[in-house]
């Protein structure tokens, strides 16, 4: 992407004015709810909804065609159909708009007649220098420009991470997910077939942007897989870059002859090659998620020394089990952290005190809480903390004791309360204003620190980007 | 130059699949140690190459028709003396004679025992060149444990292929056997791995096995397939 591309892709994030080509009254139409989206989301920029006949939707002015839109926008949302599309983005190539969002399907997917029509599309946008989002997309979203540019008109928490995704419903179901933990968003790209804005392209615009600390990925598959990885590879040693690609079944080539090509299943060569380029890689939109909203809330550890503090021995099995076959150290606990524990749990503990630190019934004291969580991050052994805890009607959760006990501390710090997502709305709200990520799964806790500890080991100008 | 000549060579022939001897030769060009292996065209011939190397040896079917040797029943290992090597030469000729009646022999020297590896390049449609790294011979097929890299592969990565395979504790020494020279493996992923950049007309390779020792590595056996 040169520096034209790259301010193009600016101004398709932050437009001035917007045109919706193809907005209609009708609810149950793209066209309309492309309007609704915008106006829901709060966008503040001029919106031009065009349509030959309507004069007025959603109580805006409405222009027969882009022809008679008074000023030139700097995104045309076009929610028409395949071959009317084509016509009007050339229309908007000779008006010099230079950014556009493609909704309509039927392109390369459906055969000959679609792949002749994608072809012309190509050839607009390099006569007029257009770059296009889509065909066959959700849309783009901005939230730091208040710019729901998708036919979902939906309210979400303005925040560091950025999404591209390679499916809308994948994306969606991202965006939920999202919500459900709390985790902000900056700018979501739903690439569609990728005909002239590549996923590579979205990356490379989202390294540079200042909005972004954090960039989630999902992928079921591209062409050219060599500029992807080298792409995400030299991004992620600027800001952490999580993909969650599917297609993990092993079905191998039989038409190959020798034994090296009939044992690539597609999905262990993407694995080994993006590990070898140093991205993460989740399995699942959960783990996506999880990766995310720990890279998005905390600094990088230091090192790989993950502690883990509990009153409950379950949830920290199932955390080590998740962390298996990823090389995380579990290390022991410093001699001084053994005695500081028993100085406040007393001599004659009914436990052993290892790590993870497992305090059993004496845990859930009120007070003492927060000077076991100060005595388990103070171990010079650990360079981050997962603690764990089960919610409780008549104990007090012990939301103030970890936000003190992380405030002392230069370590990073995830929790797990084993909850329903709303049970503990209040206390995620209070502690990822803390920089500690709630999670309600033990599984989701020890993504979120492997998350940290993958992108700690990565070291330079990541560990800055705080 | 060198590489490109015997690519050339292949391609006059009208054929993509380079034989043993056309492999073996563009590899040691390119410093890779191979197993010698000088192509005998009848009984006498071998005969007198297996004296030349010394007993025992290994006697396999040289032909451009000919990709899976062992399915033909066209290699015979181990071979201590002249009149074994007659009777091997006899049984190739007979067993591959459906497929190529004027198909030669190659004869190589018996390798000591080591550990069986396999190194392979795949041009794969979506990442271009890929090498693979994994346990060879006959656990190649049985447990796949291979992993992979795009090309071209690093020292450091081609380190960290070597112990990422599930079976490395084969390589580094276990019940009495010794670690084996991973650094000689290393020298060999990377060589391929240049290879495969530099030259990409190659769609497949396999060395397959490679033999790794206390000391030093050797192909023992080599196919490559042109796009």
């Amino acid at each position: 992407m040169t520096e034209d591309d790259i301010e193009v892709m600016q101004k398709i994030f932050n437009p001035g004015s917007v045109a919706v080509i193809g907005a209609t009254a009708s609810s149950d139409r793209i066209g309309y709810n492309l309007l609704d989206s915008l106006i829901y989301g709060g966008y503040k920029g001029k919106i031009y909804p065009v349509h030959p006949k309507l004069k007025e939707i959603l109580g805006l002015p409405v222009y027969p065609s882009t022809l008679d839109i008074p000023e030139r926008v700097d995104l045309a949302l076009i929610a028409l159909n395949q071959r009317d599309t084509v016509d009007v983005l050339e229309h908007c190539g000779k008006l010099g708009i230079k950014g556009a969002v493609i909704v309509a399907g039927g392109f390369r997917e459906t055969g000959d007649e679609g792949r002749a029509l994608e072809k012309r599309l190509v050839e607009i946008t390099k006569e007029y220098g257009l770059k296009v989002v889509g065909p066959n997309t959700l849309g783009i979203m901005n939230l730091e420009a208040g710019l729901n540019a998708t036919f979902y008109p939906v309210s979400l928490k303005k925040g560091n991470v950025s999404l591209i995704s390679q499916s809308g419903g994948i994306g969606f179901s991202i965006i939920q997910k999202c919500s459900d933990e709390g985790v902000g968003l900056n700018k979501f790209v739903g690439v569609g077939n990728r005909t002239v804005l590549e996923i590579s392209d979205c990356l490379e615009f989202l390294a540079g942007d200042s909005g972004t600390k954090v960039i989630g990925v999902f992928l079921e598959g591209v062409e050219n897989a060599r500029r992807l990885v080298q792409v995400a590879g030299k991004v992620a040693h600027r800001k952490p870059v999580v993909i969650y690609k599917v297609g993990q079944s092993n079905e191998i080539n039989e038409a190959t002859l020798t034994h090296t090509g009939s044992m690539a299943g597609p999905y262990k060569l993407f694995r080994d090659i993006f590990n070898q380029y140093g991205v993460l890689l989740a399995g699942s939109v959960p783990e996506l998620v999880a990766s995310c909203k720990a890279l998005s809330l905390c600094r990088l550890p230091a090192g790989g020394g993950l502690g883990l503090f509990t009153y409950t021995a379950g949830p920290t099995i199932v955390a080590l089990d998740r962390l298996a076959g990823r090389k995380i150290s579990i290390p022991g606990l410093a001699p001084g952290t053994v005695r500081r524990i028993k100085a406040i749990l007393g001599e004659n503990l009914p436990v052993v005190l290892k790590n993870p630190i497992d305090t059993g019934g004496l845990g859930t004291r009120p007070g003492t809480y927060g000077l076991l969580v100060d005595a388990a991050l103070a171990d010079p052994n650990f360079d981050l903390l997962v603690t764990f805890c089960c919610p409780h009607k008549n104990w007090p959760n012990p939301t103030r004791e970890l936000i003190a006990a992380h405030q002392k501390s230069h370590k990073p710090v995830l929790t797990c309360y084993i909850s329903t997502v709303k049970g503990v709305e209040e206390d995620r709200e209070a502690l990822q204003q803390a920089g500690i990520p709630l999670y309600c799964s033990p599984d989701e806790a020890a993504w979120g620190a492997a998350a940290l500890i993958h992108y700690s080991r990565r070291g330079g100008a990541l560990h800055g980007n705080a | 130059m060198e590489t490109r000549r015997i690519i050339e060579n292949v391609r006059k022939s009208g054929r993509t699949f380079l034989t043993e001897v056309e492999s073996k030769e563009l590899l040691a060009v390119r410093g890779i140690p191979v197993v010698s292996c000088r192509v005998a065209r009848d009984e006498e011939e071998t005969v007198r190459m297996a004296h030349e190397c010394g007993f025992p040896v290994v006697l396999k079917v040289n032909s451009p028709y000919i990709i899976h040797k062992s399915e033909h029943k066209g290699v015979f290992l181990n071979l201590g003396g002249e009149q074994s090597v007659r009777e091997a030469f006899r049984s190739i000729r007979r067993n591959c004679a459906a497929v190529d009646p004027e198909a030669s022999v190659t004869v190589q020297p018996m390798i000591k025992k080591g550990v069986e590896v396999l190194i392979g390049v795949i041009a794969d449609r979506q990442f271009g060149p890929v090498v693979a790294f994994g346990l060879g011979g006959v656990f190649t097929e049985v447990l796949k444990d291979v992993v992979f890299r795009m090309a071209p592969v690093s020292t450091e990565e081609a380190e960290k292929m070597v112990y990422q395979i599930r079976g490395n504790r084969l390589l580094r020494g276990y019940r009495g056997y010794p670690a084996v020279d991973t650094l000689s493996l290393q020298k060999i992923i990377t060589g391929i791995s240049q290879l495969a950049v530099e030259v990409e007309d190659i769609e497949e390779m396999d060395l397959n096995p490679v033999v790794v020792f206390p000391r030093g590595a050797m192909v023992l056996d080599a196919r490559i397939k042109l796009c």
